[in-house]
């Protein structure tokens, strides 16, 4: 999604005056305080608020409001995002009546799932490579899929095409450090290049991606060998390398290379969510909103003289359907009279006639009818009534002469 | 647009006949041309109230279409075998989900329609209208084939028809759910003059199904399962990694919306719902939960659902969509053109917070200046939307109105300047800033950014 308004983006901000606050930017960067912050008494980061605000929200603890419950019934521990628990008290959890009863019966439903059953349907990759078969599959190997599968959307090398998205913004080490960018001002229209090679932390997800989603249209469908060229195939536009090796157009990726890579950004993201405290160090960020921001509660006087107001520089129109707040009745479409060959058509001939994979000219190929009607109407008509090439006679329907001709009629119709 | 697809021809013409008719006298008039029983269905109608109101001498202060009667009211309406499964009426059909090609990822399979909050009531979104995000089209799955499978760090691995799955107790809770994209086109300024498309990535609904946490106490889950993989059937096979306090919390698996079955477009038969949370978390056409001691990396919340701050770090994992705030009335949808210097008038929104409840929703008239209380109005539920509701003496003058909630977590919405600060302007994700409309002086309502 953020590729596709990227470009009007980059469009709005030459025309609109932003300002950022570039000196308040530092507000959470500070691991060493983030770590002395606990949650219950978190000391207020007051970066970027004026006096005025910090007077207005009163104590520095304020945020983090205490009369109410934020630890969970099961363990005891805080929210893992920041929120507020809702425990059943007096047979009530916020304003919902509960059977506390039903919650408690145990119902042992369905049925054992069989080792075949989770085969089949335990489809994910992760990092450490639980889920990555064994198989190997080559750079070159790799190009010829991208071109014959993947290229119609995501454009040549990987560069995308319309809105469908890139797979590549270049060198890896090199975009990765354009994760950096804000794009604040005219002087800064060089945005963040978040592809794989920049921005993903685990190349683990792109073999699941790519196995499980694409091409887009036929997910499931590729080999495992394909999936493996088309990674090293996507690991070479970006130009990475694996355990020191740069993946070349010779390169041949296999399970143990991949579990190797090593990508730009694995130490992108907070909070770090691996290993047995993964998930408390989840809890411990989002019960810091400092982290990502909050506002104060100021009444009067807020700010000093004027509002600053931001104005649509480059508005966005193209509403499908328009917007249209009016009450009228929808315009009627006539409906189009079926042909009365249609139905006969699609009982009969459709089978071999509705593509051109039976050799049969294809109804709706311009260009097919328009060599068969070289031949003239009388000329298709009789072949239809006696048979050509592949096809028996009436194409071994029963129908007559006339009905025939109907079907003819319309097959022509529906090909012009 | 399937609203309009369903109004048959026949019933249009019906309609458009009848709207053309104006007065009982203009129908009388009409009549001759009419076949003989079309007249004596007519006269069984209306027997005697006809020759009544043509002694009203009207006056041009008379609204007529108070004293004209109406066609629709002088002969039969349809009966009760027509839209057996009810639909709108033909005059709301402007009131739909709406596309724009710059929110999709090259076709309209992995795109979103969103949802036209101008023209809602209350806090319930009704079925055709809920916002409609995937990544892969909407699949239409048979219930009988379906299944669902719980494994990984279990005791005992499951497999669940969907009859099976019905048999657990249920619940039912209103919840709203999100994109949190939801705004995120306007991290660097407005440019959506629309609320529908400014705000309308979410919905909120009534879903009924059963606690995770319910079926988990049969299957035993291992002390080491910090993480649960929730994947759906469909094309995209997406999956979403939710930490296992969550789910002993109140993370369900729904099938029903608004007292009927799951739409299609919402996951038919069922998806999971992560109360407050991220929407694309609350897995649609669900089939597989997975638990496991690692978080799995899918490929969504890799590729697109992390939060990129100033400090080239990105957020993962990003849980709740934190407290947020609109006003609906007036909005570019829905502006104040038709009103008078010293008319009052209601400016009423909508509130929600992830992370709780909402306590407190306050508006400002010159861009966050100053700020008033505004009154909660109607149900107020966790993790739900909230109705808020000021009444307001209209000037005529320009403004710029705002408004800012706070939820029971101890959360406020930020203004613009202070997200920036936190975060920067390339977050896409959880843009959660207070938000303003400008009015002008003839009422019109436009989409703005307050910096100050």
């Amino acid at each position: 999604m953020y590729k596709s308004y990227h470009k009007k983006i980059v469009a709005s901000t030459l025309f609109a005056s932003v300002v950022f606050l570039g000196t308040a930017c530092n507000a959470s960067n500070d691991t060493k305080a983030a770590e002395k912050v606990v949650a219950k008494a978190a000391a207020m980061n007051t970066e970027g608020f004026t006096e005025r605000e910090i007077n207005a929200v009163g104590p520095a603890n304020a945020l983090i409001s205490n009369s109410v419950k934020k630890t969970y019934d099961h363990n005891g521990k805080l929210s893992v995002d920041g929120g507020v628990i809702y425990p059943i008290v007096n047979g009530k959890t916020g304003a919902y009546h509960v059977n506390e009863t039903a919650h408690k019966t145990a119902f042992n439903k369905g049925k054992t799932a069989t080792a075949n059953e989770q085969k089949a349907w335990d489809i994910d990759v992760m990092p450490d490579g639980t889920g990555l078969p064994e198989g190997s599959g080559s750079v070159e190997f790799g190009d010829e899929v991208y071109e014959e599968k993947c290229l119609s959307c995501h454009g040549d090398f990987g560069a995308g095409s319309g809105l469908y998205p890139r797979l590549t913004a270049g060198n890896a080490e090199e975009m990765h450090k354009t994760l950096m960018n804000q794009r604040i001002d005219a002087e800064h229209e060089d945005g963040p290049q978040r592809v794989f090679g920049s921005n993903w932390p685990y190349a683990s997800t792109l073999w699941w991606y790519i196995k499980t989603g694409m091409p887009h249209q036929a997910p499931m469908s590729l080999t495992t060998e394909e999936v493996y060229a088309l990674s090293a195939y996507i690991l070479h536009i970006n130009e990475m390398s694996i355990d020191g090796v740069e993946v070349d157009e010779d390169y041949v990726l296999d399970r143990e290379k991949f579990l190797k890579i090593v990508m730009p950004n694995v130490d992108g993201f907070e909070p770090k969510i691996n290993g047995p405290k993964g998930q408390d160090n989840a809890r411990e960020y989002f019960n810091n909103p400092l982290n990502y921001g909050n506002g104060v509660r100021c009444m009067k006087d807020c700010f000093d003289g004027e509002p600053e107001v931001q104005r649509i520089a480059f508005a966005l129109t193209d509403f499908n359907p328009p917007l249209n707040p009016a009450k009228t009745l929808p315009e009627v479409k006539e409906d189009k009279a079926a042909h009365p060959g249609q139905g006969a058509y699609e009982a009969s001939c459709a089978v071999c006639h509705a593509t051109d994979a039976m050799g049969a000219p294809a109804v709706g190929d311009k260009d097919a009818w328009a060599a068969t009607m070289k031949k003239g109407l009388d000329g298709v008509l009789a072949n239809t009534i006696n048979g050509v090439n592949g096809m028996p006679p009436r194409g071994g329907s029963a129908l007559s002469d006339d009905e025939l001709k109907q079907v003819v009629d319309y097959m022509i119709g529906a090909s012009k | 647009m399937n609203k309009i697809n369903n109004v048959s021809k026949k019933e249009l013409e019906v309609i458009s006949e009848v709207t053309e008719q104006t007065s009982r006298r203009d129908f009388f008039k009409k009549t001759a041309a009419y076949s003989v029983s079309a007249l004596a269905a007519a006269s069984v109608v209306t027997p005697v109230s006809v020759s009544a109101s043509s002694d009203i001498k009207i006056n041009p202060e008379d609204d007529l279409n108070i004293v004209h009667e109406k066609p629709w009211s002088l002969k039969f309406g349809d009966d009760v075998t027509v839209n057996l499964y009810g639909q709108p009426s033909p005059y709301e059909h402007n009131v739909t989900r709406r596309t724009t090609q710059i929110l999709s990822s090259g076709n309209m399979r992995a795109s979103i329609a969103v949802t036209p909050i101008q023209d809602l009531n209350g806090i319930i979104t009704p079925n055709g209208l809920f916002f409609n995000r995937h990544h892969g089209g909407t699949p239409t799955i048979n219930p009988n084939e379906h299944r669902l499978m719980i494994h990984g760090l279990v005791e005992k691995p499951i497999v669940l028809t969907m009859d099976q799955l019905k048999r657990y107790p249920n619940v039912s809770r209103v919840h709203f759910l999100e994109c949190p994209a939801n705004g995120g086109p306007e991290w660097r300024g407005p440019q959506f003059n629309s609320i529908q498309f400014a705000k309308g990535f979410m919905s909120c609904a009534e879903w009924t199904g059963v606690y995770i946490k319910d079926i988990l106490k049969d299957l035993g889950l291992k002390p080491e399962a910090l993480w649960m993989l929730a994947e759906g059937i469909d094309n995209s096979h997406m999956g979403r990694t939710i930490p296992v306090d969550k789910v002993l919390d109140d993370a369900m698996i729904v099938w029903g919306q608004n007292g009927e079955a799951l739409r299609p477009e919402q996951g038919y038969p069922i998806r999971i719902v992560v109360p407050g949370w991220e929407a694309n978390l609350c897995v649609k056409w669900l089939c597989r939960l997975e638990f496991a001691s690692e978080p799995f990396y899918a490929k969504e919340e890799t590729s697109k659902y992390t939060a990129l701050k100033h400090t080239g770090k990105a957020i993962q994992h990003f849980y709740a969509n934190e407290v947020n705030s609109v006003v609906t009335s007036p909005c570019p949808e829905k502006p104040w053109t038709d009103l008078k210097k010293g008319d009052m008038v209601e400016i009423e929104g909508l509130a929600w917070s992830g992370m709780g409840t909402i306590t407190t929703v306050d508006v400002s008239f010159d861009g966050g200046k100053n700020w008033v209380e505004a009154s909660l109005k109607g149900l107020v539920l966790e993790k739900s939307w909230t109705r808020f509701s000021l009444m307001h003496e209209y000037t005529g003058k320009p403004m710029l109105l705002s408004s800012r909630a706070s939820d029971d977590a101890g959360h406020i919405q930020p203004s613009v300047k202070n997200e920036r600060a936190a975060v920067g302007i390339e977050g896409v994700y959880h843009r959660n800033a207070v938000h303003t409309w400008e009015v002008d002086a003839k009422g019109e309502v436009t989409n703005v950014q307050i910096l100050s």
